[in-house]
């Protein structure tokens, strides 16, 4: 059943691969532009607000800086990924190394569905259980639990697509110099995995970031910087000022508002450029194609 | 070589977090044993106005800490309520059920606030155009569908009204704007009363092409962008809808008459209920009687808790509020004007002080 | 054994995520299950949604307290989720696909860290900010270029591309800044995958005479097809319970059912984030416990549709590599 040859089926090959070409980088194009113009948006409008005294003032509720939110957004963040990252990681190497049974695939099955539960829901959750029931008030604990939730499972299955990349004679060939177990996923396949679980976690911090609703119910906000106490203390955070703020009737207030946009996509960048800095450090050149 | 190198790195990592955490740590003062904290959470029409009282309080007391949320005056009063919050901010008073249930939160005036009816009506926004409460409620249901609609036409006679579609807009999250925007409607309009009645949100009537938007700024933004549409908007963004450049509807009051939201008649409305106004001033304000009561204003409250867990804090809430429903402290025009609320009347003041004097 | 504690470690880790969403789920049925009593089952199939009067006091009905018109029919926001959702991954994948070749293969080393740089800082733009974006500057352009252009191309041959577009805000707008919030989601986890496709692979569809486009299309990205649908499904989660952006683009419908892609909707999770405040002021507590019911429905959902999405790639056990 071959195809009688053609002569122009060479240059019919090479026009389609042209036109893929075209195509992928328009959707790049696709989503760069929409990003740049939020990019230039949010600068635009929060151009006013950008001075030192955003690093070094607590907000006053119009205007002022936003040290409070910055500080609280750091401490969140921080505390969810204490939380979050051990547990996604060893949660993704046991899928990816021993979740072939039916425990392995239910729990993957969950994982996937707990990403479908919208942070609100998560939030209202940790209001009634966390913040009333227990009694912990807003604070630290049940906004980084509440976000540690809504992460877990983008950690737990980059982790997972990650080591499952590991070539499986890598793993063999440890066991066949008699390493244990242990050493063989931390010591051989986790290096070679760490990129894929970096994605994860990267993608964790910058959505654990960008999010409002889980933690107005959950870590309330603060317009005094945090005092160190783990309960009973409501803490700020840029997302509170981005969403309130705007809703307000003075200029300085939206500036501010658009200013703390600008610092949530500044401080993933800064996380990103960090961890790609430590990964290019940690591991040895990629050996050549 | 390369397992070592990783270690060293992955040690970096732990080591930088652990600095950052302990430089967040070190930012923080030790707060002052003295200081009583006060969280103050709820409707997001007062939020501006605690955001402008609370600093210039703040530096008479510094041992006061006034923390201030904008969340929804549905929050406000559940975490009154619940305890997490001292002072729950709301838009609404409660329903009596409400008050039967939790006997012990006071509702507390701190302020009139009022509401605009806009409208984007290429070549009409400069001119006011009048409307009323059942042609507004025909709007919303769906059965007023077109501009030059005749029970329009009939409003505003000599005025070229264009043959157009109207878009109404309303608020898709809860709010006091759309609470005093469906009791007018409610209280003008049986038959809007009878199907959809009035609430922080309500049942919107499907009318097609109709639109939900969020928060006042969104309904400036929808209705700047839909050319025909019809929006209410709280009178705290008088600015933001006129570097719009919507129009601002006369709104036909319970006398007859058709007015725009200004000093005098948002006054003239709440002075019409003061004698009304019950001990527990729970009360609406909307479509006063009198010649030029503005229709749409309402009293914003502090939903307090009488019983407070210890007695500094309720010292120091007595002491706020105290200062808040005073002309001479938060009912200052110089912070009024900014949020364009009117001070309360003198009675009403000295009914929220008697209220407040029962925080113990 | 030595093994025996590292394998513990990781089994308590991994049954965390198991104990967490069940007790979200336990949560979720305590909870609103005064509201599943009352709402039965009629109201997957009500589109009115209303709280009733909040101010009167209350009636009783089928043995629950409640306000009086109250009624909680979902249909609308059931229908508002499933289409956004759908929208969003059908305009999503396809462009994730094209942007991560691009980034693993139509780039020069030097500049590939850089356009990643781009696309994973899609994930960094909170919510609120896509949805002020959406509302300012995407939504006129859905209503005056992208609106007319859809509706008279395929707007001629389905019609539920066709009809009026209204002003921009809806089905179309909520499902753009959802594929917006997808988009990195999956381009990062195929351009992972991509990058590792050992040489020797490509090497020989080259041999085989391939063009580059040829030697992704046919020998790279079959290899990371399980990367492909675990990411998939990972961005259908991610647009099922988006809140925020949504709410703001969405157009809030009530009510009523979208009759093309332009038309307002209102998905499941805005609702809930924009009804809470409303419903905590019922004094019966059903409002609430009935967002607690959608919640929960929602739960049901997303349970269901991984389930299809594993059923329809026939990959029940995602990653195989």
């Amino acid at each position: 059943m071959s195809r009688p040859f053609k002569p122009s089926r060479i240059a019919r090959r090479r026009l389609v691969s042209g036109v893929s070409w075209v195509l992928s980088g328009a959707a790049f194009l696709l989503v760069a532009v929409p990003l740049l113009d939020i990019l230039y948006t949010v600068l635009k409008k929060g151009f006013s607000a950008l001075s030192p005294t955003l690093f070094t003032e607590v907000t006053n509720g119009i205007s002022g800086g936003l040290l409070n939110a910055i500080t609280g957004t750091l401490v969140l963040v921080t505390g969810a990924l204490v939380i979050a990252v051990p547990v996604g990681v060893l949660a993704g190497i046991h899928l990816s190394e021993f979740g072939r049974g039916a425990f392995g695939r239910a729990v993957r099955f969950l994982d996937d569905v707990l990403t479908g539960v919208p942070s609100i829901v998560l939030g209202y959750f940790s209001y009634v259980t966390l913040v009333i029931g227990v009694g912990w008030q807003f604070s630290v604990v049940a906004g980084s639990i509440t976000l540690a939730m809504m992460v877990v499972p983008y950690i737990a299955r980059f982790t997972e697509i990650a080591f499952s990349q590991v070539p499986n004679n890598l793993r063999e060939a440890g066991y066949a110099l008699g390493l244990r177990e242990f050493t063989v996923i931390t010591r051989i396949a986790m290096p070679l995995a760490l990129p894929g679980i970096l994605t994860g976690v990267l993608l964790a911090i910058a959505i654990s970031l960008g999010e409002t609703a889980p933690l107005i119910y959950t870590a309330g906000w603060s317009n005094f910087l945090w005092s160190g106490r783990l309960v009973h203390e409501p803490i700020g955070y840029l997302t509170y000022v981005i969403w309130s703020f705007i809703n307000q009737p003075y200029r300085s207030a939206h500036a501010l508002a658009f200013a703390a946009a600008f610092l949530v996509i500044v401080l993933v960048l800064l996380t990103n450029i960090a961890a790609t800095w430590l990964l290019r450090r940690t591991r040895p050149a990629r050996p050549a194609p | 070589m390369q397992k070592f190198r990783l270690t060293q790195g992955m040690r970096g990592a732990v080591a930088a977090a652990a600095i950052a955490t302990v430089a967040t740590l070190g930012t923080a003062p030790i707060a002052s044993a003295r200081t009583i904290d006060i969280l103050e959470t709820g409707s997001t029409l007062l939020y501006p106005l605690f955001n402008l009282w609370v600093p210039v309080y703040h530096r008479m007391h510094p041992e006061i800490r006034i923390n201030t949320q904008g969340t929804g005056s549905g929050t406000g009063i559940a975490e009154a309520i619940s305890g997490v919050a001292q002072i729950g901010a709301s838009d609404a008073y409660m329903s009596d059920m409400q008050v039967k249930q939790n006997p012990a939160i006071l509702n507390i005036p701190l302020a009139i606030s009022a509401q605009t009816i806009n409208y984007n009506v290429p070549g009409l926004n400069n001119i006011h155009l009048k409307l009323n409460g059942p042609v507004l409620a025909g709007i919303y249901d769906g059965q007023i569908r077109d501009w030059n609609n005749p029970a329009i036409q009939r409003l505003n006679p000599g005025v070229r009204l264009p043959d157009h579609v109207i878009t109404p807009i309303h608020r898709t999250d809860g709010s006091g704007d759309t609470f005093i925007f469906s009791q007018y409607l409610s209280f003008s309009t049986p038959a809007w009363n009878a199907r959809v009645g009035y609430g922080t949100t309500i049942s919107w009537p499907a009318v097609q092409g109709g639109l939900g938007a969020i928060g006042n700024p969104g309904m400036v933004q929808a209705s700047s962008q839909t050319p025909y549409s019809i929006a209410y908007i709280g009178v705290s963004f008088t600015r933001e809808v006129a570097r719009a450049h919507l129009g601002t509807a006369e709104i036909e009051n319970r006398a007859g008459m058709f007015l725009l939201p200004n000093l005098h008649t948002v006054e003239a409305a709440a002075q019409q209920l003061v004698a009304k106004t019950p001990r527990d001033e729970r009360i609406s304000l909307v479509f006063a009687p009198g010649k030029f009561s503005y229709p749409i204003i309402n009293y914003e409250y502090a939903m307090v808790n009488a019983h407070q867990a210890d007695g500094a804090t309720a010292i120091a809430l007595r002491n706020f509020l105290s200062w808040a429903v005073n002309t001479r402290g938060g009912n200052a025009a110089r912070f009024l004007n900014q949020v364009r609320f009117i001070a309360l009347p003198p009675r009403i003041s000295a009914l929220s002080r008697q209220q407040i004097a029962k925080i113990h | 054994m030595t093994l025996k504690p590292f394998r513990m470690v990781l089994l308590l880790a991994t049954s965390l995520i198991p104990l967490a969403l069940a007790a979200i789920f336990v949560f979720l049925v305590r909870y609103s299950w005064p509201a599943i009593h009352f709402n039965g089952f009629g109201f997957l199939a009500r589109h009115t949604w209303s709280l009733g009067n909040l101010y009167a006091n209350p009636t009783v009905k089928h043995g629950q307290q409640v306000p009086i018109g109250a009624d909680y029919g979902i249909l609308v926001f059931i229908v508002g989720t499933l289409s956004t959702s759908t929208v969003a991954l059908a305009i999503a994948i396809p462009v994730s696909l094209g942007v991560a070749v691009f980034l693993a293969e139509g780039l020069s080393a030097r500049l590939r860290p850089l356009f990643s740089f781009i696309v994973e800082l899609l994930a960094a733009v909170p919510s609120v900010v896509y949805g002020l974006w959406g509302y300012s500057v995407l939504t006129p352009i859905i209503a005056h270029d992208i609106g007319p252009a859809v509706r008279d191309s395929v707007g001629r041959v389905i019609p539920f591309f066709g009809g009026s577009i209204g002003s921009g805000y809806g089905l179309l707008a909520a499902s753009l800044v959802l594929a917006l919030m997808v988009v990195p989601i999956i381009a990062a986890t195929v351009r992972d995958g991509l990058a590792r496709v050992p040489a020797e692979t490509k090497e020989a569809a080259y041999a085989l005479g391939a063009t580059h486009f040829e030697v992704v299309r046919r020998a790279m990205l079959p290899m990371v097809r399980s990367n492909i649908i675990g990411a998939c499904i990972l961005g259908l989660g991610r647009a099922l319970g988006e809140t925020m952006a949504v709410l703001m683009v969405s157009g809030g419908a009530l009510n009523y059912l979208p009759n093309n892609i332009y038309s307002p909707v209102t998905t499941m999770a805005s609702f809930i984030v924009s009804q809470l405040d409303s419903a905590l002021q019922d004094p019966t507590g059903m409002a609430v416990r009935s967002l607690a019911e959608i919640a929960l429905i929602l739960f049901i959902i997303a349970v269901l549709t991984n389930v299809l999405a594993r059923f329809l790639t026939g990959s029940r056990n995602v990653p195989t590599i």
